[in-house]
This record gives structure tokens, C-alpha cells and sequence, in this order.
């Protein structure tokens, strides 16, 4: 759906991104990671035809971006940081303005106007204006125009930045509802956020991309295989660390102070033999914690690695 | 066609919907009042005492009142359509609306177009206004409408020229202010570039030089006759900045 071979752009002597390469299949959900100011804005206007490439090379459904900029544009909606809305207008009635804007058909304009207003829950302040809204519905108000034409890919830049927790919690609801619907490209500095919404992650660091993968697939390189454990126990606490050391499939066990802690070679089993010999102690087993490398974890590695390269 | 109409009509109901465009016709209504009713009166005083047989040949409503009505409304037009003009592309700019412009399926032509468009309407409904009056006169004094009509055409082109250099002016800028000073210096620039005529000895430049007054193609259409020459110049003065306001807003595309 989107191609993007050897991007780059610098704004005078500063190199924003510098030869990326990727592409976004059809329908997929990906999340656009990376550090402030690490060029997934600049990326991401790029893709929408906002700005031009300094070199390289973005198609759209087959289109370039370059060469049939119309075309491309029909495809994307877009969600800039700052959401594109008139201060003076009514929300109905600037949805109507995106629909017509985008060349929606006529006879289609009412329905998707209704069902922009109706997926981002904004049909209660259809009448009022636009200027007076709070800034989390400016930043919904937003999104319906993004969606309003109905386009087959979503570009959303930072879609929950200064918003309250309930607020940020609903747009990642909605951004749930959107998978399926269209090829979702979403930019972040956030890491929960994709971990809640993305199927495939793309971490960017000072203009290149430091890795591309699935969520899964990212953990598990990351962390060679293994998994941490954690384990809280009301008695006997050191001899029970002491006997986890024993059990197959437990690298390493370290007693931590409040906890049990475990390195495992990650398979399903091992878990289940710490559990049975914890319980087997008779030591009052409180809680088992399975952890996987966290995105976090893996962000922090891979965008300080590069720092120091 | 329907995207340079969509644009257009949102520029145009916003800029109708401000308070801003209340206050300015407000104020030009006042003035217009009060300068149109002096003058026609006094016309009406001197015409009566010109009354005399074999004296009426030396009175022309045409030059005694419309004249006069006619370059107060350019010379308030210099000030006023930057005025109207100034949000329009600088403000989208400023609050970040341009993106949805320049990410929706329109081309910069039609972007530009559909503001000229707009700030052409907006200034039409004040030359509408200010037509009220010769129109109004009408039921007190016989005169023929062909020069009034001529002398309204040329304030709608002027006003169109006036309208292609804010945008334009606009287009430079995110800043509202800026876009306002230098959409006046570029109009009165406009008025001033044919000064120096008086002065060149060669015949040719001089004569290029009186083609650019725009003073000079005004004057033919409010003393009546449309010249073809006349009409072109202002065409192609709107057509340049609405191409120079196109350019703009295409440049940022690669810049």
C-alpha cells in the first residue's frame, strides 16, 4: 500500500531522515516510534504530499507522490499535530466543508459526515462551534476529518498528546475500532500506546529506522528467548530462591529483597515447574509474574545504542 | 470547479460571518453617507442656479457627484481589501489549517482561485452597497445609467486587482500584520508607478508608461468608455498575482 524507498530531507545543513526504506501492507496497523524529534513528523508529511522529499522515493497505491499528488491525497487522511480545524465554523458544518474538499461524492457526503460524527462520538456537539470546544474534542473533531472521505489510509501524527487519561483512553478505543477498516499509520512517542493499538512497529532514531518488525517478533530478539520471572513468597525466602536455582530451565535466581527474581530460558514449562516448586515448599506463594522484554525495555536499548555508535 | 466553489464559499461565509466585515462597512457607509449627501447637495444648489436658459450644457451629475463618490470608494478600497484580504491564506498558515489544504486532492490553481474568489465576493458586497447611492438618486434625478454602469465595472476590477495583490501579499506570510503592510504598499505602488512618466523624453517608455497607469485605464471607465486596452490591463494585472499567489502556495510543495 506504501512504499517508501530511500527518503530523505534536510531542512538547510540538518539531515531530518536520511534513506528510509519500508513499506506498510494493506490493512496492517503500524506504529511510528521514536524519540522527539527523531523526523516522524517530517516522514509522515512526506507521505501525505505536504512536503517534498529532498531525494527518494514514496508511492501510494501505486501512485507517487511526486507525480500524481491528487491521486495520493484522495487515498490519506490526515491528522497533523496540531488538528487542522476552523476556529469559526460549526462541526457539522466543517466535516460537510472536508467531505466536499476531498471530492466525496455528493449523494455519499450526508452519510459519511453522520458516520465520521457518530464513530469519533461527537454527534452531541454537531451545532456547536468548533472554537469553543475543549481541547480533546478539537483533537476528535480532528480525527472525523480525517475519516470523512472514507480514505483506505489513516495517517494519524500523535493523535493523543495532551490529552486527559479518559480522553487518551477513548481515542485508543477508537483507534481499536478503526483496525480492519484502514491501513493505520500512527506516530508516537508513547510507548503503551502501541503496545495497545500497533500490529508492526517501526522505531526511528535520528532520521533512520533502528528497527521494523512485530511486536512479538521485537521482544523476542531483544531478548534472545528468555523471560523474566518474578516471584513473592511469605516464607522462606531465600531457601526457596536458592531451590528455584535447580530447576530445569532457570538460568539464574537472584533473591531481590521483596521478591524472587528469575531468568528463564522463556518456555511455557519452566514457568510451570517454578510454580509447582514453590507451592511444593510450602513457603506461601503470593504472586508469579511472567515478563517479557517491554517495548520500553527495547525502545531505550535501540535508540541509545545509536546514540553512542 | 467544485473544489475551487467549496473553498471559496467557506472564505467568503467567514469572512461575511466576521465582525470585522461589520465594522468596515459600517464605517465606509458612514463615510459614504455623509460625503455622497454634501455633494449632491451641493449639485443640486449649483444646478439651480445655473437653471438659467442656455445655461444647463456646463452641469453632469456623471462628473459633479458620481466622479466623486467613485474615487472615495477606490481610495477607501486601498485600505479596506488589504484589510479583507489578510486572513486569508496568512491565517491558515498561522493556525495550521494550510495542512489540510495542502494534504486534500486540490490543486494550488484552485486553492488559489477559490481565495481570490472569496475576497472578490466579499468586496462585492461593499461595492454592491456603495452602488446604493447613484442607484437610490435615481428616483430624484433623471440621468443615463450606461456611464454609471461603466464607471462600476471599472470599481469591480479595481477592487479584483486590489483583491489579487492581498492574497498574494497573504500568501507571503504567517503573519497577519505583515500581510496587511505590504498588500498597501504593493496597492499604492500600483497607483505610483506611472509618477516619473511626466518627465521621460523618449517616446516609447513614455508611452509604456502611461499603459501602466493605472489611474489613466480607471479614469476611462468612470468617464464612460470600456476600452478593450482597459479591460486587458486590469485582466492580466489580476491574472499575474493570482499566478504569483499560485506559485507560492505550489513552492511549498518542494521547498
Amino acid at each position: 500500500m506504501i512504499e517508501v524507498q530511500n527518503l530523505s530531507k534536510s531542512y538547510g545543513d540538518r539531515q531530518a531522515i536520511q534513506s528510509l526504506n519500508f513499506t506498510v501492507k494493506k490493512g496492517e496497523v503500524v506504529g511510528f516510534l521514536g524519540p522527539n524529534g527523531a523526523g516522524k513528523s517530517t516522514t509522515m508529511k512526506i507521505i501525505t504530499g505536504y512536503m517534498a522529499p529532498s531525494s527518494g522515493q514514496v508511492k501510494v497505491a501505486g501512485f507517487d507522490i511526486f507525480e500524481d499528488p491528487i491521486e495520493v491525497k484522495r487515498r490519506i487522511g490526515y491528522l497533523p499535530e496540531t488538528p487542522p480545524v476552523y476556529q469559526d465554523m460549526l462541526v457539522g458544518e466543517f466535516l460537510k466543508f472536508v467531505a466536499d474538499l476531498k471530492g466525496v461524492e455528493k449523494s455519499r457526503v450526508k452519510s459519511l459526515v453522520d458516520g465520521a460524527l457518530q464513530k469519533t462520538g461527537l454527534e452531541n456537539v454537531r451545532t456547536r462551534l468548533i472554537g469553543n470546544l475543549s481541547k480533546g474534542f478539537k483533537q476528535r473533531v480532528g480525527l472525523a476529518q480525517a475519516l470523512v472521505s472514507d480514505p483506505e489510509i489513516l495517517i494519524l501524527d500523535e493523535p493523543t498528546v495532551g490529552l486527559d487519561p479518559k480522553q487518551v483512553a477513548e481515542m485508543r478505543q477508537l483507534i481499536r475500532q478503526l483496525k480492519g477498516q484502514h491501513t493505520l499509520i500512527l506516530s508516537t512517542h508513547i510507548l503503551p500506546e502501541v503496545q495497545a493499538s500497533c500490529e508492526k512497529v517501526i522505531i526511528i532514531n535520528r532520521g533512520s529506522i533502528v528497527a521494523e518488525d512485530s511486536l512479538e517478533g521485537l521482544s523476542r530478539r531483544m531478548s534472545g528467548g528468555g523471560q523474566m520471572v518474578t516471584l513473592k513468597v511469605r516464607r522462606n525466602q531465600d531457601a526457596v530462591a536458592r531451590g528455584l536455582g535447580a530447576v530445569k530451565g532457570v538460568h539464574k535466581a537472584t533473591n531481590a529483597g521483596n521478591f524472587i527474581e528469575l531468568e528463564t530460558d522463556g518456555k511455557d514449562e519452566t514457568v510451570e515447574q517454578v510454580a509447582a516448586f514453590a507451592v511444593q515448599q510450602s513457603s506461601g506463594l503470593m504472586e508469579l509474574k511472567v515478563q517479557s522484554i517491554g517495548l520500553e525495555d527495547i525502545f531505550i536499548k535501540l535508540t541509545s545504542n545509536e546514540a553512542q555508535a | 470547479m467544485r473544489a475551487i466553489c467549496t473553498l471559496a464559499g467557506r472564505d467568503l461565509k467567514s469572512l461575511l460571518k466576521s465582525p470585522m466585515f461589520y465594522v468596515i462597512a459600517g464605517l465606509c457607509t458612514l463615510l459614504w453617507s455623509y460625503s455622497y449627501m454634501r455633494n449632491l447637495l451641493e449639485f443640486a444648489d449649483q444646478s439651480r442656479m445655473y437653471m438659467q436658459p442656455g445655461m444647463e450644457a456646463g452641469m453632469n451629475i456623471q462628473r459633479g457627484v458620481f466622479l466623486q463618490h467613485i474615487s472615495q470608494i477606490n481610495l477607501l478600497f486601498i485600505f479596506v481589501v488589504p484589510a479583507l484580504t489578510m486572513r486569508l491564506i496568512a491565517e491558515e498558515k498561522k493556525m495550521r489549517t494550510y495542512d489540510l489544504l495542502l494534504t486534500s486532492p486540490i490543486s494550488a490553481t484552485q486553492i488559489a482561485l477559490g481565495k481570490f474568489l472569496a475576497g472578490w465576493g466579499a468586496i462585492g458586497v461593499l461595492t454592491l452597497i456603495s452602488f446604493l447611492y447613484p442607484l437610490l438618486t435615481r428616483l430624484v434625478a433623471d440621468y443615463s445609467v450606461g456611464p454609471l454602469l461603466s464607471a462600476y465595472l471599472g470599481v469591480v476590477l479595481v477592487s479584483g486587482a486590489y483583491v489579487a495583490v492581498g492574497i498574494f501579499a497573504s500568501s507571503l506570510t504567517e503573519s497577519i500584520v505583515l500581510s496587511v503592510v505590504m498588500a498597501l504598499i504593493f496597492n499604492i505602488m500600483l497607483w505610483f508607478i506611472s509618477q516619473g512618466s511626466g518627465g521621460i523624453s523618449n517616446p516609447l517608455l513614455s508611452a509604456v508608461m502611461e499603459y501602466l497607469s493605472m489611474g489613466q485605464h480607471f479614469l476611462n471607465f468612470i468617464l464612460g468608455s470600456i476600452k478593450l486596452k482597459s479591460l486587458t490591463f486590469f485582466i492580466s494585472l489580476i491574472a499575474l498575482f493570482v499566478f504569483l499567489t499560485q506559485r507560492v502556495v505550489e513552492s511549498s510543495r518542494w521547498r
